[in-house]
């Protein structure tokens, strides 16, 4: 089709069809749909002015993807059948193209019309939630993400389909690994197919301007007055928001356009909420990116009949979209949203269950009915009190990663841990209350004291094998039999000399004696004479053996060999003065005298190994108590311990 | 802070072990005659019984 001037067949204006995809035009004079026909132009209707949203885009905006150039020339605005809204840009591309370019939530998707040959898809109905679409071709398996009903609401600009007003269209939308993204168009027979990616305004050369504006722009307030009692409150995104409460009147307000209608009065929670952070908090987040609190709610879990509440608040930033701030048992979670395709699920959401995401593991936690118990704030959704979700939570510290499913939507996201300290750096505050327990994704603390802290262990064993070669082998120095002469009297002690014999410096010096006792004993003092300086190093060596049989089992009791061990003494020349008194003194007691040398003996290796090892172990034990926390938490606390890569050095 | 103290402690049993395997010193005495042997502790040569 080629360019076409006509005039508006409701205002009678002049219209120009320029792109030769177009379809529709919005006559910007009376917003009617006019679509081109063989025979002419026909109305189909008036659209809605467009709604003022935060876009960065608007018609005439030129860029190019895959190096060719193309131009946005319309735009139409989707109301989801829950509530919400979103854009679809219509880019033109200099080729003959169409591109549709869709803006969700800060997010931009550009698919392409994908004709399907001897094809038959999935019927609506028969698509479930998670499953993959094979028929539709993909370098990645595309999976079932969302299914929704949508209208037309609004649009401007030329539109390269008929676009009917308020025409509802069933679709699904689905995404697969490496932001691979489709769209499956219920609204003609047989269903259309939109293939692409999820794309960031620099990768379809938009980015340069735009991003600027985006920061430019401040995350203002627009105030209104509730419908229900004419109290002034603030919208931060009205183009955004489903729903608003009145912090006057306790009211929940439903949000059309930024329009307010009463709903009802909100209900008093079962647990009184306390929501620690304000609404209307800014800080810079881990994503570098500055977010606003616009809502909080309280939602709660009952497992085995006890009821478990968290809060969580609802984070708005206009060009990064919408995140959330969980707090929980006072533990904080940054949480984003994540690419369903992105996550290896099994689909198992039993004890052992695991899913992987980026290549990490995570364990399953906890699988439950979520409930809202309490909103304040403004939301993106139509949230109602008692709104009920099944919510599966993975742990991989200090990351979670968790699953929220109904019956026509699937969301995974990835909470991060952040430390009290962290939170209140962002928010400017202080003294934000104490966590308690440990949270399901909190990474512990002190691995390094069983890792990085081991290094000393193995220097020391190192510097041990280093040590053995240079002390030198073990030598004797003097191995002697020395005969005690008979004593006079029982505690008379009787001595003997030894020969002369040499000690080295730096080497201990090991004196073993043994004696043949036999259900007796002797007990031997050994002195250790410097022949030089004529100083004396003295040692107690007793030696007693028992042996016997005792109801048919023999028995033995010490023996007949001893030594002690002393450390290096001055090099020189030492005689040994052996002096003992024994139970049978009245017979001589030959006594077997040794001196060794650089005798390995491992009492220092054990010691200084035992001292270096207290640490690391108790480091384990810290780690195994932290572990055994966490768990103990979880419905699956049988997949417990490990914690796999989880630990982070903090301390 | 507790890392620093700890590596800290740990080069000096490290340090000490050297320097007693170096100089054949004996922390203690594993027989029935312990005694500790460092010689800051006990230093051995007390002139005779």
């Amino acid at each position: 089709m080629t360019t076409l001037k006509a005039q508006c067949p409701s205002c009678a204006a002049p219209i120009e069809f320029k792109a030769g995809s177009s379809i529709v035009i919005i006559c910007p004079f009376c917003r009617s749909a006019v679509a081109r026909t063989d025979r002419g132009v026909e109305d189909l209707g008036k659209v809605a002015e467009i709604m003022d949203s935060e876009s960065p885009l608007r018609v005439g905006l030129k860029g190019a993807w895959n190096n060719v150039n193309f131009e946005l020339t319309g735009r139409a605005q989707l109301k989801h059948e829950l509530g919400g809204y979103w854009d679809e840009w219509y880019a033109t591309f200099s080729n003959g193209w169409v591109g549709w370019l869709a803006e969700a939530q800060g997010r931009f998707y550009l698919t392409f019309f994908q004709p399907l040959k001897d094809v038959t898809l999935p019927t609506f109905d028969g698509l479930q939630l998670g499953q993959t679409v094979p028929e539709i071709p993909s370098k990645t398996p595309l999976m079932v993400q969302e299914k929704g009903t949508a209208s037309y609401v609004a649009a401007e600009g030329e539109i390269p389909y008929k676009l009917v007003p308020n025409e509802k269209e069933s679709y699904a939308d689905l995404a697969g690994k490496d932001n691979a993204f489709a769209t499956i168009d219920y609204s003609s027979q047989p269903p259309w197919v939109f293939s692409g990616s999820q794309v960031t305004l620099a990768e379809i050369g938009l980015g340069d301007a735009k991003p600027a504006q985006r920061e430019a722009r401040h995350v203002g307030s627009d105030v209104v007055r509730c419908p229900n009692c004419g109290g002034p409150l603030s919208l931060t995104a009205p183009d955004k928001s489903e729903r608003v409460t009145c912090p006057n009147c306790d009211s929940l307000l439903d949000v059309n356009q930024g329009n307010l209608t009463y709903l009802k009065a909100l209900t008093p929670p079962p647990s009184e909420p306390v929501f620690v952070a304000p609404i209307g908090a800014e800080g810079v987040f881990p994503d570098g990116a500055k977010y606003k609190i616009i809502g909080a709610m309280q939602r709660s879990v009952t497992i085995e009949g006890e009821t478990y509440y968290w809060y969580e608040y609802l984070l708005y930033n206009p060009s990064q979209g919408f995140r959330w701030l969980v707090h929980s048992d006072n533990h904080w979670n940054f949480v984003e949203p994540v690419n369903p395709a992105d996550v290896e699920n099994s689909q198992f959401y039993g004890k052992g269950a695991v899913v992987k995401y980026k290549g990490k593991a995570f364990k399953i936690f906890q699988n439950a009915i979520a409930r809202v118990e309490y909103v304040k704030g403004e939301f993106y959704w139509r949230v109602e009190q008692g709104e009920q979700v099944q919510a599966v939570d993975y742990v991989a510290p200090p990351e979670m990663l968790s699953l929220e499913m109904t019956s026509n939507e699937m969301n995974w996201s990835l909470g991060t841990y952040m430390p009290n300290e962290q939170v209140e750096k962002i928010f400017g505050v202080t003294a934000l209350p104490r966590p308690w327990g440990i949270a399901p994704n909190q990474p512990f603390t002190g691995s390094f004291y069983y890792t990085w802290g081991l290094l000393p262990v193995l220097a020391f064993l190192a510097i041990a094998i280093v040590m053995l070669p240079l002390r030198g082998i073990p030598r004797t120095t003097l191995s002697q039999q020395i005969q005690l002469p008979a004593a006079p009297s029982e505690n008379a002690p009787q001595a003997a000399f030894s020969q002369p014999f040499q000690i080295r410096a730096n080497g201990n010096v090991k004196i073993s004696a043994s004696a043949p006792v036999n259900n007796s004993w002797v007990d031997v003092d050994v002195d250790l004479i410097n022949d030089q300086s004529q100083e004396v190093e003295s040692v107690n060596v007793p030696i007693e053996y028992y042996s016997g049989v005792e109801d048919g089992d023999s028995w033995s009791e010490g023996g007949q060999d001893q030594d002690a061990t002393l450390s290096s003494l001055p090099a020189g020349q030492y005689t040994l003065k052996v002096e003992g008194t024994w139970q049978n003194w009245q017979q001589p007691m030959p006594v077997t005298v040794k001196v060794e040398q650089n005798v390995n003996r491992g009492v220092n290796f054990c010691c200084a190994g035992i001292l270096l090892l207290i640490v690391p172990i108790l480091g384990i034990f810290r780690k195994w108590s932290f572990e055994a926390s966490r768990w103990k938490d979880s419905m699956f606390s049988g997949g417990s311990s490990g914690g796999g890569s989880d630990d982070s050095d903090d301390e | 802070m507790f890392k620093a103290i700890y590596m800290i402690l740990a080069i000096v049993v490290i340090a000490a072990y050297a320097t007693a395997s170096w100089f054949g010193w004996e922390f203690a005495n594993a027989g029935s005659n312990s005694r500790l042997g460092m010689p800051f502790i006990y230093n051995g040569f007390h002139g005779g019984k």
